[in-house]
């Protein structure tokens, strides 16, 4: 009990400060311009998108009502295709399941993931004495830094380059000049030597195709290709909620995402469906040519089916991550991911509740969101999160 | 409900144990909260029922209470969890008296005409009102807001049982989220709630023509209220309204559907933050070069009128308080 206390307390002070601190103000004011006239422009330029953004509803809706069957449709396409799918039914099993493949003792490169935010998954491998990277720039800094995400797409938006400087002098332990190119740079060198030398990539995914196992992964980096793709071994750990029926549906979803999410076009669209194989030399599948000779997929339940049971909150789980709310969100735009447990803002108050902390961890966000209904505008998916809070907070006083 | 006495904020719980005890969220008396109306005579019985809810009336306390909180944690500016409100209540004394003497004459007045002024728009543009006085009761919307949903369903049939007194067929509300609450609500709450809902925006729009004209050397620009614009979809009636009068409308980026919130909602419980984005938004609208800002709802103005900075040349306004001129000249 003295404990929820503290975190109220906790939180609340470090909402306060944030709200104060003059890097998030300057970063987000500028990120928040930034989203609106590039969406403004690819809506413009991609007029069919809201119509399209409805249909996906529809997909979404439908996937999440018939979850179950699509899990085991997409497990055996993933077995079909000589990968090896699991289901973990909560975090622990899922990092078990993850550390069982691993092991000890080897290098990994990670793409961004709000799952394995959500899972600690990172710490949880160094703990089982791995060494692991984060290859998304912004990780990457982060995990310098020892911080958390502060937005699900742009994770070290708050990170001005100064400081982004400072930290690789530090680490690179040579002079690294505040300018973004020649920060750019030296990362580039330093993670190309990890992608070859690493035993294992892991990603997460944006969209999964039941009827061919296909994990979608949008980036622009190129830092998932090279993760997923150079490393011996590939590991996939994505939420249930991911999977649609059929690869068709999985593009629509997957070009609604990106719109949204400030992409226009992607630099790179990653479909993977297996591992790397060859029949060239006397027509005899050999596993492992280019890339991957092992391929895991782990479907990550973790309070994901009880959300969806829930008629009022089942529609939390059409969220794509676009991260659009978050810009519109007058709390964000203030406090950025101090407004958050792991995932962040309103639709984040309502995962917090049911995968990622639980009505405690929620409570304190559940307050503070204004329920202004701004991000209802935005979301493609019109999520509708204040009736949701709501009903979070009838569930915190009414129990 | 022990378990959220206990771990719920004081603050909250505050304001729920006097809109269920008292009728409004301050324990303010009815007679204290319907005095502006005195003079009006208005009869308790008519087809319009003129309702304020006391939203207005009440603002500057309300602000009051907040400061008076937050002053108490002042050492972290946090609020104590889970530390047994009553015991908070008790030890610091805040009450009704302590808070009411604290808010200044001048406030008090201001806010109390609001209400007034919107009667006699109303009168004047022909409709004619009846009022529940001193038993009018607060509708709620906080504590449906906040999640108090076992002590809405009581208190939405004890505010019923006065409004259906009235025997009126429309209410009318001063305050959107009043609105808001009456008509989304409370027909899932009360059996039998046959009333028709408005806005005062609403019906001023529709007999706009009959508003006299205003003349201003002031730009103005539209602060849309979240639950006007999003919830009850009212957005061009404010600007048809400022039209018929003659008043050209400036209009901040984020306007419509697309406003940007005041920060009002989480005032009770994060009052640092909700002063952060009301000082956003004040800049927002000031970035049109307007130098009155309109609002339709008590909590923006309350709100945005905390986070205009100390010497700004903005004013802020309501709508009833800016249309009441065209009367008064
Ligand atoms: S709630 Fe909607 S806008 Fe926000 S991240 Fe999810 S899909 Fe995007």
């Amino acid at each position: 009990m003295a404990d929820l206390q503290k975190e109220f307390n906790d939180y609340t002070k470090n909402l306060n400060k944030a709200s104060k601190d003059e890097n998030i103000k300057k970063a987000i004011t500028r990120a928040v311009k930034s989203y609106r006239e590039t969406t403004a422009e690819t809506l413009d330029r991609f007029p069919h998108t809201p119509e399209m953004a409805e249909e996906v509803r529809g997909i979404k809706s439908n996937s999440i009502a018939h979850n179950s069957e699509l899990l085991k449709q997409a497990m055996d396409s993933v077995e079909r295709n000589k990968g090896k799918a699991f289901y973990a039914k909560d975090k622990q099993e899922a990092l078990e399941m993850t550390a069982k493949i691993i092991g000890t003792g080897k290098t990994i490169v990670k793409g961004k993931s709000m799952l394995g935010e959500e899972l600690s998954l990172r710490e949880y491998l160094e703990e089982k004495g791995n060494e692991v990277w984060e290859t998304d720039l912004g990780e990457f800094i982060l995990q310098l830094n020892h911080e958390k995400p502060m937005h699900i797409l742009s994770p070290s938006i708050h990170v001005p380059r100064e400081k982004v400087a400072e930290l690789f002098t530090k680490f690179f332990n040579k002079e690294v000049p505040p300018d973004i190119a020649q920060e750019v740079a030296v990362v580039r060198d330093f993670l190309r030597e990890k992608y070859f030398t690493a035993d294992v990539g892991i990603s997460g995914a944006n969209v999964v195709a039941a009827d061919t196992g296909a994990m979608v992964i949008i980036e622009n980096e190129g830092n998932v290709r090279l993760s997923t793709g150079a490393p011996p071994v590939h590991i996939v750990l994505v939420g249930i909620e991911k999977i649609v029926p059929t690869f068709q549906e999985a593009m629509k979803v997957t070009e609604v995402t990106w719109r949204y999410a400030q992409y226009g076009v992607p630099g790179y669209v990653n479909i993977i469906s297996g591992p790397s194989k060859t029949g060239d030399i006397e027509k005899v599948t050999t596993y492992g040519a280019h890339g991957p000779k092992e391929f895991y997929v782990i479907f990550v339940d973790n309070g994901r089916s009880d959300m969806a049971k829930e008629e009022k909150f089942s529609e939390a789980l059409h969220c794509l991550r676009c991260g659009g709310c978050m810009y519109e969100c007058p709390v964000f735009q203030v406090t950025a991911g101090h407004f958050g447990h792991v995932y962040m803002s309103g639709i984040g108050a309502v995962w917090t509740a049911f995968v990622a902390g639980g009505l405690e961890k929620a409570a304190p966000l559940v307050f503070t969101c204004l329920r202004c209904g701004r991000c209802v505008e935005r979301c493609p998916m019109k999520i509708n999160v204040p009736s949701m809070i709501q009903k979070l907070r009838e569930r915190v006083v009414c129990g | 409900m022990m378990a959220a006495e206990t771990k719920l904020p004081p603050v909250l719980e505050i304001i729920r144990g006097n809109i269920v005890k008292h009728g409004n969220p301050l324990a303010m008396k009815g007679s204290e909260v319907a005095a502006w109306a005195n003079a009006l005579k208005l009869p308790e019985h008519g087809d319009l029922l003129f309702y304020t809810g006391g939203e207005y009336q009440l603002l500057p306390f309300i602000d009051s209470l907040v400061s008076t909180m937050t002053h108490m944690d002042q050492g972290s500016k946090v609020f104590s969890l889970m530390m047994g409100a009553r015991n908070i209540i008790n030890k610091t004394g805040i009450n009704a008296e302590k808070i009411y003497a604290s808010v200044l004459a001048k406030d008090r007045e201001r806010f109390n005409s609001i209400s007034y002024k919107a009667a006699i728009i109303l009168q004047k543009l022909g409709y004619d009102l009846c009022y529940a006085g001193k038993k009018e009761l607060y509708s709620g919307a906080l504590l449906s807001e906040l999640g108090f949903c076992e002590d809405m369903e009581s208190y939405a049939l004890k505010v019923a049982e006065v409004l259906k007194q009235s025997r009126a067929k429309t209410i009318v509300c001063l305050s959107p989220h009043a609105a808001e609450v009456f008509k989304f609500v409370y027909p899932k709450l009360v059996k039998d709630f046959p009333f028709e809902i408005r806005t005062f925006v609403d019906l001023v729009w529709e007999k706009r023509h009959r508003l006299p004209a205003i003349k201003t050397d002031k730009t103005v620009v539209v602060h849309d209220s979240c639950r006007l614009a999003r919830e009850l979809e009212i957005t061009e009636e404010l600007r048809d309204i400022l039209q018929s009068v003659g008043v050209p409308v400036r209009e901040a980026m984020s306007n419509r559907q697309w406003t940007t919130c005041c920060g009002g909602p989480n005032k009770l419980l994060f009052p640092d933050v909700s002063h952060t984005v009301a000082t956003r938004r004040v800049e927002e609208l000031e970035e049109t070069g307007a130098d009155l800002i309109l609002t339709s709802c008590p909590y923006c103005l309350s709100a945005l009128q905390g986070g205009q900075g100390k010497d700004t040349k903005t004013v802020i306004e309501d709508l009833i308080e800016f249309l009441f001129r065209g009367f008064e000249a």
